[in-house]
């Protein structure tokens, strides 16, 4: 009896060994991935590893090309919404007119509106632009102080030189008005 | 007496929680480094990549990072984006690539919030490594806390190093004063236990757990660390020959919760200690019942015949060691079919059913998985690192295929685009040639010159002539053709006061020319300016056309050369990451197989004691002088 209970015992202490495991998550043992494993399955791990950063890469040189293919620097502009504290405005949608055209109409999902109140900044729209003088109009849609429908528009003229055109919409506290703020900051 | 025993009971406790892994965070190494530091941000690209961040979309934020880093778009960001990159890396189990990361910028010399966050990764890509020793070292040269969440994370790694270098009291006295804060984790405080009782602080320890296994718990995460506390206590107990305090710690464990089942045989066995089978049958029968794939059950359905048996119900016995073996047998049926399933890719099949999204989960309570049968066998396997590692892999592998599917028709458009604009280019270019040929800049630009001439003088004379009007010219011109016909009867007298009224019309024009002169200067001035920035931007024009002459069949050949290049990279490695995903797949199913085989080893062992209990029971049958059959009743069981 005294032997079976041992062997009960060892058991119910591996038994407790896997519950912690199952208490970590990873449910690795105390120190993971020991030298054994790594070795085992580290060939396989290692030729996917350098696979992943050489599509990771890929990636980044086909973004690059297609940037420079389609967006090429002299006439690029892109337009970024982002949120400054924004607890007096409740984003729903931005709407975007360049010259009297609309290039953009965002409805945010709530993660989006999430990322962007914990400090994210979104690219809404990349284009292309002659050089010479620009408008835009935007839109901004959503809930304002007291739960109330809330839209607001702002417009800036531009010039657009060579270099690519950087335009950010803020949307801001104006803690002296109780109101949400629109700004426009042009970055290059 | 009493304090032999408290030591044996030290004892137990230390033997007991050896074994016992600290606990950490569920999550903590499912999601990339906490959040970067909350500053303002300046580049907006580099706000861009925290929008992907935030909504956990790792892979555009790495891609989007690389892309600006490339452009140099962030330039007042470079170490954060750095940080956030090397973070990105490790979420994609890249630890290799993530280290250099880390190990550059702390060999460049980055601000030292940078260094020491980029430490503190590095320390954690080295602890996921197996490397325990340099991960402590990486976690020395941290400096100063870190910011938010992150400071807490270092603290709980660095306990958890500290334990698995066998530094329980240098781990516990990181702990204490963590744990006297408030809102503190209580994987900490448990964590806490486990190393002062591995230091030998037992009673410390043992009041910590016991604590724990008190404490009323909000969430599931907590209760289940709560019972785990109380099973280690309860087993230690047991161990130390103290069933009845056993029993107390046990009887605290949910009956539903994930220890459940180890409790439930510990208590049972505690019973057993206390010459009380009829007890441990309650416990026993109860667990008996439950799902057989937990090897406690399998344990439990041999422990409840013996049971029987020390009650001297040899019957009884005998029929329940009969159901073990039958259930025995049914188990390693379902095995085999488990098995064959996942020969046949239903594992990974199910899985990726399971895992629509892009990131995964850790499923250690999966109770079914679709196309496979009896998926509960696989629940110990599944919840384990290595395999959980290897499905990550097998899933990034998969997004990454079509990931490189999406680029390869992508890069397809690519190259029809730039075609039809070469197309395009050489179509134009001989008309926009020809115009611009026609276009005789350098006459033009003489002609502007003697009007800027021109001006320079009239404005020297202050002449308003030189700006009269065309109608004023044909007027000028008639009052010289009328004086030059006065001239010819200049002694006629007669026409002497046609002569005086010329005299007055011209001065009244040149009056008047004078007087226009202020107005007429500055805006004869400005046209000259306009001709002169027309003309310059034609000659523009006309160096740009030239140099596009020369420089844009370059450009769209440079282009082509990427596209084919990139084709090329791509080609490559579209076969390679379908071949490490079937890899990575055999290499799953294998490692589910090979549970699954030491599961029916385990099955045979138990059939196999069952069968060896029958047979004693019936050979006692026998020897007692019966007629072979085991009595039913009342009758003495020898143990099995």
């Amino acid at each position: 009896m005294l032997k079976r209970t041992r062997a009960l015992l060892a058991s119910l202490a591996f038994g407790v060994l896997a519950a912690v495991a199952h208490a970590q998550g990873t449910g690795a043992a105390a120190l993971p991935a020991p030298v054994a494993s790594a070795a085992e399955a580290g060939s396989l791990d290692d030729r996917i590893q350098a696979a992943k950063a050489d599509v990771i890469s890929l990636n980044r040189d086909l973004m690059v090309l297609e940037e420079e293919l389609l967006f090429p620097a002299s006439t690029q502009v892109a337009v970024f919404v982002s949120m400054d504290v924004g607890l007096m405005f409740d984003l729903e949608s931005v709407q975007i007119k360049l010259d009297d055209k609309l290039v953009s109409n965002y409805l945010y999902t709530p993660p989006e509106v999430q990322a962007l109140h914990r400090g994210g900044v979104q690219r809404v729209y990349l284009g292309n632009l002659k050089a010479g003088k620009h408008e835009i109009v935007a839109f901004f849609t959503g809930k304002g102080p007291h739960e109330r429908d809330y839209k607001r528009g702002t417009t800036i003229r531009f010039d657009k030189a060579t270099d690519p055109k950087y335009i950010e919409l803020q949307i801001k506290d104006d803690q002296n008005k109780l109101q949400p703020d629109f700004v426009v900051k042009m970055w290059q | 007496m009493r304090s032999s025993a408290s030591a044996l009971t030290a004892l137990a406790l230390a033997t007991s929680l050896a074994l016992a892994a600290p606990a950490r965070a569920l999550a903590a190494d499912a999601k990339p480094p906490a959040d970067p530091p909350k500053h303002p941000v300046v580049d907006p690209h580099y706000g861009d990549v925290l929008f992907e961040f935030f909504q956990n979309h790792y892979f555009p934020a790495l891609t989007k990072l690389e892309v600006s880093q490339h452009f140099e778009r962030m330039p007042h960001h470079a170490d954060e984006a750095e940080v956030l990159r090397g973070g990105l890396l490790l979420s994609y189990g890249m630890h290799q690539q993530a280290g250099e990361v880390f190990e550059q910028l702390i060999a460049r010399g980055a601000a030292p919030s940078v260094r020491d966050r980029a430490w503190y990764f590095l320390a954690k890509v080295r602890w996921q490594r197996g490397l325990a020793g340099p991960a402590l070292d990486a976690l020395g040269h941290v400096e100063h806390p870190l910011p938010g969440q992150l400071e807490e994370d270092r603290k709980l790694l660095q306990a958890n190093v500290l334990m698995a270098t066998g530094d329980n009291a240098g781990a516990a006295a990181l702990l204490t004063p963590m744990v006297a804060s408030k809102g503190a984790p209580l994987y900490a405080r448990y964590n806490l236990g486990v190393a002062q009782v591995r230091a030998g602080d037992t009673a410390r320890g043992a009041k910590a757990l016991d604590e724990i296994g008190r404490m009323g718990m909000p969430n599931e995460e907590q209760r289940a660390l709560r019972d785990k506390a109380n099973v280690a206590l309860g087993f230690a107990a047991l161990r130390d020959g103290q069933p009845q305090q056993a029993r107390a710690f046990l009887e605290r464990v949910r009956l539903d919760g994930l220890e459940s089942n180890q409790a439930l045989l510990g208590f049972g066995w505690a019973a057993d200690a206390m010459k009380n089978p009829k007890l441990a049958l309650v416990p026993w029968v109860e667990l008996a019942g439950r799902d057989p794939t937990d090897s406690a059950v399998l344990e439990a359905q041999l422990a409840v015949p013996y049971a029987y048996a020390e009650l001297g119900a040899s019957g009884q016995a005998l029929d329940r060691y009969n159901v073990a073996i039958a259930n025995f047998e049914h188990e390693n049926s379902n095995l085999d079919a488990t098995i064959a399933a996942i020969r046949q890719g239903k594992l990974l099949e199910g899985l990726m059913a399971r895992n629509p999204g892009e990131q995964i989960g850790w499923f250690q309570t999966f109770k079914d998985i679709p196309l496979v049968p009896h998926a509960r066998h696989l629940t110990p396997v599944l919840a384990g690192n290595e395999f959980q590692e290897g499905f990550k892999n097998y899933r990034d592998l998969m997004f990454m295929s079509h990931n490189l599917a999406d680029w390869r028709d992508q890069l397809g458009i690519f190259g029809d685009m730039l075609a039809t604009r070469r197309q395009g280019f050489a179509e134009r270019l001989p008309a926009v040639s020809t115009k611009a040929g026609a276009m005789d800049i350098n006459a033009l630009q003489q002609r502007s010159d003697a009007n800027a001439a021109a001006l320079r003088e009239a404005q020297s004379a202050q002449d308003g002539a030189a700006f009269a009007d065309a109608k004023e010219r044909d007027l000028r011109a008639r009052l010289e053709r009328a004086q030059a016909a006065l001239d010819r009867v200049r002694d006629d007298p007669s026409v002497a006061d046609a002569r005086e009224r010329l005299r007055r019309v011209k001065g009244a024009l040149a009056w008047q020319l004078a007087h226009e002169y202020a107005t007429r200067e500055p805006g004869a001035r400005a046209q000259q300016a306009d001709t002169e920035a027309a003309l310059a931007e034609a000659r523009a024009h006309g160096e740009a056309l030239a140099r596009a002459q020369a420089d844009e069949p370059a450009r769209f050949e440079a282009f082509a050369r990427r596209i084919a290049d990139l084709d090329t990279r791509l080609q490559a490695l579209v076969p390679r990451v379908a071949a490490l995903s079937q890899a990575q797949a055999q290499a799953l199913d294998d490692l589910a197989i090979a549970s699954l085989t030491e599961q029916k080893a385990r099955l045979a062992g138990y059939t196999a004691q069952a069968k060896i209990a029958v047979a004693q029971l019936y050979d006692r049958a026998t020897e007692s002088g019966g007629d072979g059959e085991p009595a039913k009743e009342g009758d003495h069981a020898a143990k099995p």
